[in-house]
């Protein structure tokens, strides 16, 4: 850790040299990352931030969907956190419209973030043109996770297509081993949907149905394909998946249970903390099919603060989360990917390689479905999903067709 | 006055009642109300949607698998509670040995939390752990009991739990019920020659009606709050094939954050209590307080 | 008989039996036992299943699942899950949730009793404008979801910086307990003969007065049936406590279902089970040492649902 020392020391006194010297900025910090490589990463944050000179207040809540609400009500009845946690896209959208939350085109201005962060994530991170909150990290949902040793065990390679998928997945079945490890939560089912959508159905028909909400790119032959897999894939799960955590669904994995595992970046944090390393005990397929990077960044919030310390506590909580060296260090400990593209890469584990070269590939970007639609649309299609996941006896024409009644109903 | 200043007494007794009422229960019910016809999403807003809040609530698959769960639920629950606390009521009142032991274990599960009572159940009945991997192990290998997994039969999993937790409530009402009746009736029987089951049957039964009608009103309150078990059993899943209205609005309040709809499931759950309630409130409390002779 | 509930909660469960007479050991009398036996392994079987589990070591839960008998007996998952067991980063056991549950119980069960007692002793001796209509809507009050009351409460607390405190959550367990309170309190105040009141007016007895000598004096009884059911129902509590306690003062059962939430690798299930007795612990232990009189609080306090 003597290097991550000297990183903190550099932080201190460059942002020592920006901050006069005085009483702690305080900074409640609320957040839902709970799992132990999730702390250490946002550990990365308060170090750099109390080395700066400032107060981190943590306050983790365990679930997101407790957190969320929480941290809403708190900003809306006028007794917000300093700084909160959210996810990019349209989801703070209302609260930056009724004023809640802090303009940072100051901020943005003098830090240079035109130059340094990608066009994508600043705007979903803008509303009307104005920035409202600070990306942290780029990830994408659609990772194939898989257990080296057991494919070596199988002499069956990576696949790269979902044909390829089912073919391997077979042979796991056969052998006795759960091929995918899943777990049954509607988040992770409409995710894995979303991550078939991009890699079976091609962009078009990805942006067409998140952007341009067209219930008719849905009747084709492309969407009954990404029906057809995403129903096939049930056969290769366990009869224990329903409500199971992803983590638990990582386990899976890393006991060699299961062979595979589809979920985003994340999950290297399960992996690391059991102590494998990337490309050496487990390796990863970046989007099965046309392996799109579906463009997901965690930001945070600023809340508008009656108080003038509070706003210098999140001015400066701005530039620590993007300071060069945190970025590298907290990415390397979440698993994501820096936001900035100015950054030193080479630290970044095998995964995280392959991530960031997609990410270069403009015909490989695909900014994600929150990025794109709102969370009440979002959250429609998940029932949908969720439904056709629980139906064996569904065909994939019913599913269509309620999908696209979903989509009637927000086009605009 | 005196009496002036005794009258500001009572009322400053009541403040707390009168402030709570005013507030929190009528106030809020207003708000609420109110909502629902906004197109509110994730915070309150006062442009006014109409009923489209309400027509999208009753174009949702989920919504309406969500009022049918409640139903089934209750019409269930209710009943095999009902028969069986009625049942075991009376098995215990024949002079058994051990009725004090047995009136413990029937009763006691009605003092554990719906928390505590679905994570159990969830234990056993869930088919990686419970009695399916259980039976398995005694080389029954394709022993299949895995209702709680399925979207078809997971809702009679929560009836199940539903009906250990309730069934001792019912069986303490009926004894007690039971124990009220006049103990000359069953002396007459025995001379009449009556056969027990015709006693129950004729007798009995209807003389047990408030016993039934109040145990019927106690378990029907849990089916319109039926929330913590749903959540911890299945989760409202697989898919939304066992949730319940009251976590559909929790759902759309908290987590989905489409306070509008959310607000107006919250609303149609209301009313359709007032309208059951309203009745039955009127007769037990207001009319019964007018001179009966 | 008005008020079916009242009627429950003043009959105890009578002195014996009315059933026939044993005559001998025959097969009716063999089918009665064989119910109530199958009967009581149901209601039995859950309480086993956490008991048992909860003593055995992972490898025995593994290999032999969660009905067996333990064999090599341990209560380290019972120290692990008060002191030990991890929610998130946190790794304090459910100790926490236990005591956060005490600090919300007792004043909760306090100001409700005490409000519902003055309520229910208000409406019920003294004739004031606007009573029925009171007493009316609380009786609604008692019976409708929470879903209605909860997000404009959210709001409420929110914008007086009540929210996620200790004091939201007892202002809600008063708010949503009254109804209860005053209904059982205003039944019973409705036993007592009036002239007992009127002899109290007679002696310059004033409104608080009469209430904190006479009338709370007398209602021991009622009292005790309201602590019974109070400590159950706020104990048992989980909505209010999820949706208004905040990180800080999640009670035992928000805190139970995070535990058991898997976090990190293979849940163990003797430390979930352990920590699943020890929140059902404070309820089965009112239940056993009150016995009947449980029996009346529970009926009484069913309306609460």
């Amino acid at each position: 850790m003597s290097r991550y020392r000297a990183l903190l020391g550099a932080t201190m006194l460059a942002v020592a040299a920006i901050q006069p010297a005085g009483a702690a900025e305080k900074a409640e910090v609320l957040h839902w990352w709970t799992t132990q490589s999730q702390s250490k990463a946002v550990k990365v944050f308060a170090d750099a931030f109390s080395a700066a000179g400032g107060e981190w207040v943590d306050n983790a809540i365990v679930n997101g969907d407790v957190a969320k609400p929480t941290g809403i009500n708190r900003i809306v009845g006028g007794n917000p956190p300093t700084v909160m946690m959210m996810n990019a896209g349209k989801q703070f959208g209302e609260l930056a419209d009724q004023g809640l939350l802090r303009n940072l085109d100051d901020v943005a201005a003098t830090e240079g973030w035109q130059a340094s962060l990608p066009a994508d994530v600043l705007a979903a991170v803008s509303r009307d043109g104005h920035i409202y909150a600070v990306p942290v990290n780029l990830q994408t949902p659609n990772w194939l996770w898989y257990n080296k040793a057991l494919f070596e065990k199988f002499g069956v390679e990576e696949p790269k297509t979902w044909e390829d998928f089912f073919a391997v997945a077979d042979k796991f079945q056969q052998g006795g081993i759960i091929p995918l490890a899943f777990g049954a939560q509607a988040w992770q089912q409409h995710q894995l949907f979303n991550g078939v959508l991009a890699g079976a159905g091609g962009r078009d028909l990805y942006m067409s149905v998140f952007r341009d909400k067209n219930p008719e790119a849905v009747k084709g032959a492309e969407f009954k394909r990404v029906a057809e897999v995403y129903a096939k894939l049930r056969s290769y799960t366990d009869p224990g998946s329903p409500n199971r955590s992803f983590n638990e669904a990582a386990s899976m994995v890393i006991t060699g249970k299961a062979a595979m595992h589809i979920m985003g970046d994340w999950e290297k944090g399960e992996f690391t903390s059991a102590g494998w390393v990337a490309g050496k005990d487990y390796g990863c397929v970046l989007g099965l099919g046309e392996q799109n990077f579906l463009m997901d960044s965690n930001v945070f919030i600023m809340p508008e603060t009656r108080s003038e310390s509070g706003a210098r506590a999140q001015d400066m909580m701005a530039r620590v989360m993007l300071d060069k060296d945190v970025q590298v260090e907290f990415n390397n400990l979440k698993g994501s990917i820096p936001v900035r593209n100015d950054v030193d890469t080479s630290g970044l584990d095998a995964c995280s390689k392959i991530g960031l070269e997609a990410l270069k590939d403009p015909g490989k970007q695909l900014a994600g479905p929150d990025w794109l639609a709102g969370a009440d649309m979002l959250n429609s299609l998940a029932d949908v999903v969720v439904e056709y996941w629980a139906t064996p006896s569904e065909t994939p024409e019913q599913f269509a067709e309620k999908y696209a009644a979903v989509l009637a109903e927000f086009q605009e | 006055m005196k009496q002036g200043s005794i009258r500001w007494s009572v009322y400053a007794g009541l403040t707390p009642a009168i402030l709570i009422v005013v507030f929190a229960y009528v106030g809020t019910m207003i708000w609420t109300i109110g909502i629902s016809f906004t197109d509110s999403r994730m915070l309150p807003v006062a442009r006014f949607a109409g009923i489209s809040q309400y027509v999208r609530l009753f174009g949702s698959d989920r919504w309406l698998t969500s009022l049918q769960n409640m139903v089934l639920f209750g019409v269930l629950m209710i009943g095999i509670s009902l028969a069986l606390g009625f049942l075991l009521a009376v098995a215990l009142d024949q002079r058994v040995r051990a009725e004090g032991f047995l009136r413990t274990v029937i009763l006691y599960p009605y003092a554990m939390s719906f928390i505590v009572t679905g994570l159990v159940w969830q234990w056993i009945l869930g088919p990686t752990l419970g009695i399916q991997e259980t039976v398995r192990g005694w080389g029954f290998e394709n022993f299949r009991f895995d209702w709680i997994v399925q979207k078809e039969t997971a809702i009679y999993c929560v009836v199940l739990a539903g009906i250990w937790h309730a069934a001792g409530l019912v069986m303490a009402i009926m004894l007690a019920g039971l124990r009220g009746i006049d103990q000359d009736l069953w002396k007459a029987s025995r001379i009449d020659g009556i056969k027990p089951w015709r006693f129950y049957l004729h007798i009995v039964i209807p003389m047990l009606r408030p016993s039934f009608i109040s145990a019927t009103v106690l378990l029907s309150l849990g089916v319109v709050k039926l929330y913590d078990l749903v959540l911890v059993l299945t989760g409202g899943g697989p898919g939304f094939s066992s949730d319940v209205p009251a976590k559909f609005v929790m759902d759309y309040l908290f987590q989905r954050q489409n306070i509008g709809l959310a607000t107006a499931a919250a609303t149609t759950l209301l009313i359709t209590v007032l309208c059951v309630l309203t009745p039955w409130l009127y007769a037990e409390y207001f009319r019964a307080e007018r001179p009966k002779e | 008989m008005t008020a079916p509930i009242h009627s429950i909660a003043s009959t105890p469960i009578g002195e014996g039996p009315t059933g026939s007479a044993p005559k001998r050991f025959g097969p009716a009398r063999l089918g009665i036992y064989a119910f109530l036996v199958i009967s009581a392994l149901f209601f039995l079987l859950p309480l086993y299943v956490m008991v048992v589990t909860s003593v055995k070591p992972m490898a025995e839960i593994r290999a032999g699942g969660i009905f067996a008998l333990p064999m090599d007996m341990t209560f380290e998952p019972w120290v692990k899950a008060w002191s030990s067991a991890c929610t998130g980063l946190d790794c304090r056991g459910i100790s926490p949730g236990f005591w956060n549950s005490v600090q919300i119980l007792i004043p909760s069960v306090f100001l409700s009793i005490f409000v519902g007692a003055l309520t229910g002793y208000a409406l019920s001796f003294w004739r004031v404008r606007g009573a029925n209509l009171l007493f009316a809507v609380l009786l609604m009050g008692a019976f409708l979801p929470y879903q209605v009351f909860i997000y404009p409460l959210v709001r409420i607390y929110s914008a007086t910086g009540m929210f996620s405190t200790i004091y939201a959550l007892v202002l809600t367990h008063v708010i949503f307990g009254l109804p209860v309170m005053t209904l059982l309190f205003r039944n019973y105040y409705a036993g007592i003969p009036i002239d007992l009141f009127k002899a109290a007016r007679v002696d310059g007895g004033r409104f608080f007065s009469i209430f904190f000598r006479l009338m709370l004096p007398m209602s021991v009884p009622m009292l005790v049936v309201a602590v019974i059911l109070q400590v159950t129902g706020i104990w048992n509590d989980f909505i209010m406590g999820l949706t208004f306690g905040g990180l800080a003062n999640r009670p035992m059962t928000v805190q139970l279902t995070n535990l058991v939430a898997p976090t990190e690798g293979e849940i163990a299930y003797n430390v979930n089970m352990a920590a699943t007795i020890m929140t059902a612990a404070v309820p089965l232990v009112v239940y056993f040492i009150s016995g009947r009189w449980f029996v009346r609080g529970i009926a009484a306090g069913a309306v609460k649902g």
